[in-house]
């Protein structure tokens, strides 16, 4: 619970009450800058669509208003053209000409006149009944009661004339025309190949008038309205006729409708002079088709190249009279707004919206200001508790009186800080229960370590003794408060082999008992050879110090967290204990010798007496046959005498090195069995063999039969003469084995370990040597053979003696059980 | 679209030339004069009148009627704006103009005594006697010799009838159209040949 620097409270950069201002701020401005985009685009989509759809029902009325104009014009021209006077003169004219054929030469004739202005020949045109007749219409004198023409139309006709057939001028007012017309665009069109028909000519400057003119040209027709007899024409200035109609319809400040032709030319425009072309030549496709639209164009016409709405629409009754047909060029209306002024609505609204959203974020921002206050005041206050729980110093109760969650929290501080006190001080107490459980665990250890009398050290991984017992500080005369800081092998007075040794073991840390341990488990010992007296020197734990032997073992303890592992030495004086079993082996060894005196005496003495009692009998006999017989007696009597020193030889190991050749088993073992039968009362003891056959091994004839001998010797015995004998040979894997059963009461547990010791007998004194086992074994062995014994109480013993093979004797000593070459044979030989 | 339009304009331009083509050659017959092996006017003008009327009937009910009821363009009398097809009436109107574009001399032309455009009223006393007759007797011509200043003309004038729907229901409904109880079947004018007798 140390308070570090790093627990300090950091320097926020983004503080809570900045954080909620921003979020508050955040989430007011993106719905309102996309719900303005959306918006303004939106609303630009709808007024562009309501306004393209105004703009063309707008030119479609207004086409209609002017289309009405110009049919009110072309019926007043027709009117004037149906005039029978008119065309009565006009067939007379037509014959005329037919039946006199010097027309062309009175024409240029007056050509001429006319041309020159002569006043006879312009009056002669000017002022007949035809051009008094058009003056007529014209004024309006010969219109249909209550059809007014309007003045402005009138005004607006810089000429109308009258041609006939050829082309020629027959009358006319107001300008002066030209007297030949036939070659005019104008006349062949509306004469039309006699067939007649109307013809609307576009937009031109004429000098005559010094105007942008349009003109009507109506064919007039004879009686039968059978063909073309002249051509009314009439000039009439476009500007003029046209504006009253088109400069009336504005709409806002620049919305205005304007007539074009097919080419692009404005033909009556408030804004562009009439005769010139639409600025821009792209445009004219696209507000020129034949059914009425809108469009949005890049340009506007005007000059200017802002995106702009277009409406339009072709003037119906009109266009199919232009150039002679509707495919020949159309008149159109040509509605447009600036499109500042379409969309200036919606700019407005949006400068509208922007500022009062700004207002209205302002105000966000305000109210999240306070907001965030509100919020913000609490959780700092919870800070500081929290940091004071931290310290442990939180004495006052926290007190928010906010009424919502954040007063729950403050009311959780205080509880938590109450159960932090309450739970630190039982913590305290339990630290100390521990503490003093901790230190009389250590003190019973201490008694407990005391009380034992071996001495015990605990040393460090630097050889420093850590603790010693009570028992060791009086072996080694240390006092006990000095132990802390002493080497051990300052304590410890060893000679340098038995130092070096010490501490390679400690260096090892125990693991060298451990690879001994694991050494021993890998090649297992046979239990039945007595260990090795040189091997147990060398490897017993312990040394001497001074006149005392002791024994050592090093343990190694759990290291406490936090330190080094502690080593273990238990110390444990052995000088009295391995006094007592020198005695003790000595002991036993002078039994041993007693038993083996009183064994050779035994075994000697019995043909010793046989052999006096012999020469007795040779000294009293009188025949030589029968002291001959006496006298092998003694020789064999002496014979069992050298053998039986033999046998003491053999156990003190004085051996003869001679070499091994190969023998049959099973003929040794009946030469053994023979010498057995020779020396022992076997007449009750029922001999079984069971040969394998040939069986032949590496051994010296005489030392192999006396080894068996021993064994069968031993069988007997322990049958006491009375059971059965079962002798078995075996051939195996370059093994010979004969096996030796008997039946007896069988060899007990504890003296299963000491049947090889020399001496070892259960007989009583005299009867064996105690050498018979040893002797065998040490025989077997030399050959490079093994002998085990395997007993059990009441269960008989049975002796397996293993010898290496001879090699030529292999394949054919096999023991084939099928045809047993045992013979069952009791004792005949009986001595 | 396009196709059924350039399809339709051959049609009608085939109709007119095979018109003219029979229209003009009787005239040839028609200037022996009456003693002659030629062909009389009243048979010439008869010759054509069938022509004309085959043609429209044709046009009216395999055509136009057709390509309605399919739905796929109808006739109006703006066609040329609308992009549909021209109105049985201003097939024979057009072919007739055409006709006498082609210097011929021949002419036909629709009349009536309630026409919707002015131009298509009788022209002179015959024409609007022979319209009054044949509201009466439609099933006999009227034919005479019409004069224009020194130029003859023979004129006959066969009893129209509304052949399809299409022209009641037009002439009923058009603003400038002075009579709007038409029937079908009806006498609604009059098909007006002429032809020069020079």
């Amino acid at each position: 619970m140390n308070t570090t620097p790093s627990a300090a409270p950091r320097q926020t950069r983004w503080g809570l009450k900045a954080k909620l201002i921003v979020s508050m701020l955040l989430v007011g401005t993106v719905p309102l800058v996309i719900g303005l985009g959306m918006a303004f685009w939106q609303g630009s989509r709808e007024i562009r669509d309501v306004s393209g759809e105004s703009f063309k029902a707008l030119a479609m009325e207004a086409a209609r208003k002017l289309d009405l104009l110009v049919a009110e014009e072309i019926a007043q021209t027709a009117r004037m053209a149906n005039d029978p006077t008119i065309i009565r003169e006009l067939e007379h004219r037509r014959d005329m000409s037919e039946n006199h054929r010097v027309a062309g030469v009175e024409t240029s004739d007056f050509e001429a006149k006319w041309e020159a202005g002569e006043p006879n020949a312009v009056r002669s045109i000017m002022e007949n009944q035809l051009s008094a007749l058009l003056r007529e219409y014209y004024t309006g004198i010969r219109n249909a009661p209550g059809q007014l023409q309007p003045q402005i139309v009138r005004a607006s006709t810089k000429m109308l004339f009258l041609t006939d057939v050829h082309g020629l001028l027959v009358a006319a007012i107001g300008e002066k025309p030209e007297l030949r017309h036939d070659r005019t665009r104008w006349w062949q069109g509306a004469y039309h190949k006699a067939v007649g028909r109307l013809f609307i000519e576009d937009v031109r400057f004429d000098k005559r008038v010094n105007a942008y003119v349009f003109t009507i040209s109506v064919p007039v027709m004879d009686q039968l309205r059978y063909e073309v007899v002249g051509v009314l024409h009439r000039v009439i200035d476009a500007k003029e006729f046209f504006s009253p109609a088109t400069h009336a319809i504005r709409f806002g400040k620049t919305g205005h409708v304007m007539l074009i032709d097919s080419n692009g030319l404005v033909i009556s425009c408030p804004i562009l002079p009439t005769g010139v072309p639409l600025s821009d030549p792209n445009l004219v496709p696209l507000v020129t088709p034949l059914q009425p639209g809108w469009v949005q164009a890049s340009s506007d016409g005007h000059g200017g190249r802002s995106t702009s709405v277009i409406g339009f629409a072709p003037l119906p009754e009109t266009s199919r009279a232009t150039n002679g047909s509707i495919e020949n060029g159309s008149w159109h209306t040509f509605v447009w707004q600036a499109s500042d002024e379409i969309f200036a609505p919606i700019q407005h609204l949006f400068t509208w919206v922007t500022v009062f959203g700004v207002a209205g974020l302002a105000l966000l921002a305000t109210l999240g200001y306070v907001a965030a206050s509100r919020i913000v005041t609490p959780i700092r206050q919870l800070m500081l508790a929290a940091r004071a729980i931290g310290r442990g110093e939180l004495k006052t109760p926290i007190d928010i009186r906010s009424g919502d969650e954040l007063e729950e929290l403050a009311e959780e501080f205080n509880r938590m800080n109450q159960q932090l006190n309450a739970a630190f001080a039982g913590l305290t107490d339990q630290v100390e229960l521990k503490t003093r459980e901790v230190q009389a665990l250590q003190q019973s250890t201490d008694h407990i370590l005391d009380a034992v009398s071996t001495p015990i050290f605990l040393i460090d991984a630097d050889e420093q003794v850590r603790y010693a017992n009570r028992a060791a500080c009086e072996s080694f005369g240390m006092r006990r408060d000095q132990s802390l800081s002493i080497s051990l092998f300052d304590v410890l007075p060893l000679d340098a082999s038995a130092r070096q040794r010490l501490r390679r073991e400690f260096r090892a840390g125990g693991a060298v008992g451990a690879a001994e341990r694991a050494a021993g488990l890998e090649l297992p010992r046979d239990p039945l050879t007595p260990p090795s007296d040189q091997e147990l020197i060398d490897h017993r734990p312990e040394f001497r110090i001074g006149s005392r032997l002791y024994q050592y073992q090093w343990f190694r303890l759990p290291a406490r967290p936090g330190q080094e592992p502690v080593s273990g030495l238990v110390l444990r004086d052995t000088t009295d204990e391995s006094r007592l079993h020198e005695q003790l082996v000595q002991a036993e060894k002078s039994g041993s010798l007693g038993v083996l005196t009183a064994g050779i005496g035994h075994e000697l003495n019995n043909p010793l007496f046989g052999i006096i009692g012999l020469g007795e009998a040779i000294q009293e006999e009188q025949s030589l046959e029968r002291a001959k017989a006496y006298a092998r007696d003694i020789v064999a009597q002496g014979r069992r005498m050298a053998t039986v020193i033999r046998d003491f030889a053999g156990v003190t190991g004085k051996e003869e090195h001679d070499q091994a050749v190969p023998v049959s088993l099973e003929e040794e073992t009946d030469r053994a069995l023979a010498i057995v039968q020779s020396t022992s009362d076997m007449k009750n003891v029922v001999v079984n063999k069971r040969y394998a056959g040939d069986v032949r091994v590496l051994a010296k004839p005489d030392q192999l039969q006396q080894a068996l001998a021993n064994l069968i010797t031993n069988a007997v015995q322990a049958m006491k003469g009375t059971g059965t004998l079962t002798l078995t040979t075996a051939w195996s894997d370059r093994v010979g084995t004969v096996t030796i059963t008997d039946s007896g009461p069988g060899i007990p547990k504890q003296h299963l370990s000491k049947i090889f010791d020399p001496f070892f007998t259960t007989r009583d004194q005299g009867e064996g040597s105690g050498l018979g086992l040893t002797v065998a074994r040490r025989i077997i062995r030399k050959f490079g053979g093994e002998l085990r014994i395997e007993s059990g109480e009441g269960r008989g013993t049975t002796c397996i003696v293993t010898l290496p093979a001879h090699p030529a004797a292999s394949g054919e000593g096999t023991w084939d059980p099928s045809t047993p070459q045992s013979e069952s044979q009791s004792a005949r030989l009986s001595s | 679209m396009g196709s059924i339009h350039a399809t339709v304009r051959i049609a009608i331009r085939t109709l007119v030339i095979v018109g003219c083509l029979w229209s003009g050659s009787p005239l040839l017959f028609a200037k022996d004069g009456p003693g002659g092996d030629g062909i009389p006017p009243d048979k010439v003008a008869d010759y054509i009148h069938a022509i004309l009327e085959a043609n429209r009937t044709i046009y009216t009910t395999s055509i136009v009627n057709r390509l309605q009821e399919k739905g796929i363009l109808s006739a109006t009398e703006h066609w040329e704006q609308d992009n549909t097809l021209p109105l049985p009436a201003q097939l024979l109107q057009h072919t007739g103009r055409l006709v006498a574009e082609s210097g011929r001399g021949i002419r036909f032309r629709l009349i009536g005594l309630s026409p919707i455009y002015q131009r298509n009223a009788p022209a002179t006393q015959f024409e609007r006697q022979a319209l009054e007759t044949l509201r009466q007797r439609p099933e006999q011509p009227i034919t005479g010799i019409v004069t224009s200043g020194k130029k003859r003309y023979f004129q006959a004038i066969y009893a129209d009838r509304a052949v399809s729907p299409a022209c009641v229901s037009c002439h009923n409904t058009h603003p400038l159209s002075p009579k709007q109880d038409f029937k079908l079947n009806d006498v609604m004018g009059a098909l007006a040949i002429t032809i020069p007798l020079e």
